[in-house]
């Protein structure tokens, strides 16, 4: 498109929005001696609708411009300076539009059949607009409309902060004259409220506050207009806050949800896993694929000794209470030892030291843990004689072995894993525990350092294991 | 006495708004809305000026124009040609045939005063 075309389509749009802006004007001028005139134009303007525009013939079309500019010319003369300034404005501009349109007559040819509506921005939103003046409200909200943005209007500071605060806004247009909460205030208002901070805000204002303009720029308005405003600019302003609002708006949903999600996988990781660990999957991605590596891992099963059938003796909430009184405890213990928990079976707690987290004493790490969680149970016990609640006890049992560990489900549904006869072989030798006893393995045996608080407790054969194990006690308690 | 003009426009919209500003401005305004009413008009009324739009039905503002310069009766009436266009040729062919000056669409309406004036008083 050549310039000069690009300037047709431009002042073809300028003159049918103008039709369609002054009509309204005219039909409310409240001047009986132009009544005839202004019926007329508004005759001549309605032939100027779009859809006119694209229909008409050249010939047609040029009639229609040169008698709505006639009778324009009329009633600004009449008109002289009176209050009727938006009209006079429009009118002004209508005049210049319809000259500049057809001071090219190649222009005049093709602005009639080949013009189409004007470039309707598909980016549209909430506007509002802040102006004491009805007649430019009218026009503002007339102008915005039409290419379909949803617009509000306020007329003072004090409405706009209102409207502001109880309906979503994408950009302000802000006239700085104003009775009362003038807008310069409201702006300030609007930059040092961090919920409308990010609102943009397009200045309106005559062309002498050149340095109101600098200053409100300066308190943080976005862009500027000014007064008769030029509707392609209106619209190319708007377009922009538009935008930098959408900008905004999607960083600021973003963000949210990269932080609650970071929060959820914080939240339920943290769950399972010491802070570290979740730092350092969160911090690696990669690690969160599905999949797994071979591990030598040391696995602590716990269980609270005859628990179903103290279920049975209490009532559920107090269960519930119990439980969680002492899963608590558990889970601050295990973490503490760089255990990752890897599931609780109701009141069984299966965790795995080694994994995802390297740990090189992971067996070492396992049996100091157990101990530990052996003397909280003590400690709770202690705690449930004052509280009337029933003693319990806890055996744990320690075993170390190659697991797979790593992400193990599907891709909806994945969690952080181990699988491995090891893994079975725990939770037999699990079953061997006394109230109060800490039995580990032999492998669990090999890898510690120091064997003086092991006692052999004998090999056993297991259901559904081959080769039976040996065992041994922890003495825990001198 | 009143100056009389003619004005030749077939275009409603525009005659009217025409006719409206001209009365404003205090002159008598004849109209004819094609050539030939122009024709017959200016051998009528003998108006002092005529505005004559070229793109005219039934007989052409071009032919009314060379139709009138070359009356005897009619030649000394001066005509200004009301034209669309402001291409030379256009104005050109205006001028050729028989038009004192012309103004283009959409009417610059003190410059169109100007001109009648100037073809009063030449």
């Amino acid at each position: 498109m050549s310039s000069a075309s690009t300037a047709t389509a431009l002042s073809t749009q300028r003159i049918v929005e103008l039709s369609e802006l002054l009509q309204d004007s005219l039909a409310s001028l409240d001047n009986a001696d132009l009544l005839e005139e202004s019926t007329l134009l508004a005759r001549s303007l309605s032939a100027l609708e779009t859809n006119n525009t694209q229909t008409l013939s050249r010939h047609d079309l040029l009639n229609h411009y040169t008698s709505a500019c006639g009778y324009a010319e009329i009633l600004l003369e009449e008109l002289g300076n009176t209050t009727q300034e938006a009209l006079q404005h429009g009118l002004t501009e209508l005049v210049a539009a319809i000259r500049e349109l057809s001071a090219t007559p190649e222009a005049v040819a093709k602005a009639s059949p080949s013009y189409k509506s004007e470039p309707r921005n598909a980016n549209v939103g909430s506007i509002l607009v802040v102006d004491d003046q009805n007649d430019n409200r009218a026009v503002l909200k007339r102008l915005l409309s039409r290419v379909g943005h949803t617009v509000y209007t306020a007329d003072s500071g004090e409405a706009a902060l209102e409207h502001l605060n109880s309906q979503s806004i994408d950009v302000v247009l802000l006239d700085l004259s104003m009775p009362g909460m003038g807008g310069k205030t409201a702006l300030t208002k609007i930059k040092a409220d961090p919920k409308l901070r990010s609102i943009p805000v397009i200045v309106i204002s005559g062309h002498k506050e050149l340095d109101s303009v600098i200053e409100c720029i300066t308190a943080g308005a976005d862009d500027y207009l000014f007064k008769p405003f030029n509707s392609v600019l209106l619209h190319a302003r708007i377009a922009a806050g538009l935008e930098r609002k959408q900008w905004h708006d999607r960083e600021v949903n973003y963000l949210h949800q990269l932080e609650q999600r970071e929060k959820f996988i914080r939240a339920t990781f943290g769950r399972y896993l010491t802070d570290e660990i979740v730092a350092d999957i969160l911090e690696k991605p990669e690690g969160l694929r599905l999949g797994g590596d071979l591990k030598e891992v040391t696995i602590l099963m716990a269980d609270i000794r005859g628990f179903t059938q103290l279920c049975s003796q209490m009532p559920p909430e107090q269960v519930v209470s119990l439980l969680n009184g002492y899963l608590g405890t558990m889970t601050e213990i295990i973490m503490r030892h760089n255990g990752t928990i890897d599931e609780f079976l109701g009141d069984a707690i299966l965790a795995v030291f080694g994994a995802p987290k390297d740990d090189p004493n992971h067996a070492q790490s396992a049996v100091a843990c157990s101990i530990e969680m052996q003397k909280a149970v003590a400690a709770v016990n202690r705690q449930h004689q004052t509280s009337a609640l029933p003693q319990i006890s806890t055996g744990i049992a320690i075993n170390t072995g190659t697991v797979v560990a790593g992400n193990i489900g599907s891709d909806r549904r994945a969690k952080y894993g181990f699988v491995g006869t090891p893994m079975n072989v725990t939770s037999r030798i699990e079953d061997l525990c006394e109230a109060n006893e800490i039995l580990i393995s032999e492998t669990t045996m090999q890898a510690l350092p120091n064997t003086d608080q092991l006692r052999d407790k004998g090999t056993h054969s297991l259901k559904g294991l081959g080769a039976p194990v040996r065992v041994f006690g922890v003495e825990w308690q001198h | 006495m009143s100056t009389k003009l003619l004005l030749v426009e077939d275009n409603e919209l525009n005659r009217d708004m025409l006719t409206r500003r001209l009365l404003r401005k205090g002159f008598e305004v004849l109209i004819a809305e094609d050539g030939l009413e122009a024709l017959e008009q200016m051998r009528q009324h003998q108006p002092d000026v005529v505005l004559m739009d070229l793109n005219l039905p039934v007989l052409s503002g071009w032919e009314a124009c060379k139709i009138a310069a070359n009356d005897p009766d009619l030649a000394h009436i001066p005509m200004l040609a009301l034209t669309a266009h402001a291409l030379e040729q256009e104005l050109a062919k205006a001028l050729d045939a028989g038009c004192k000056d012309y103004a283009t669409k959409p009417i610059d309406f003190p410059v169109l005063l100007e001109k009648i004036a100037g073809l009063l008083n030449p």
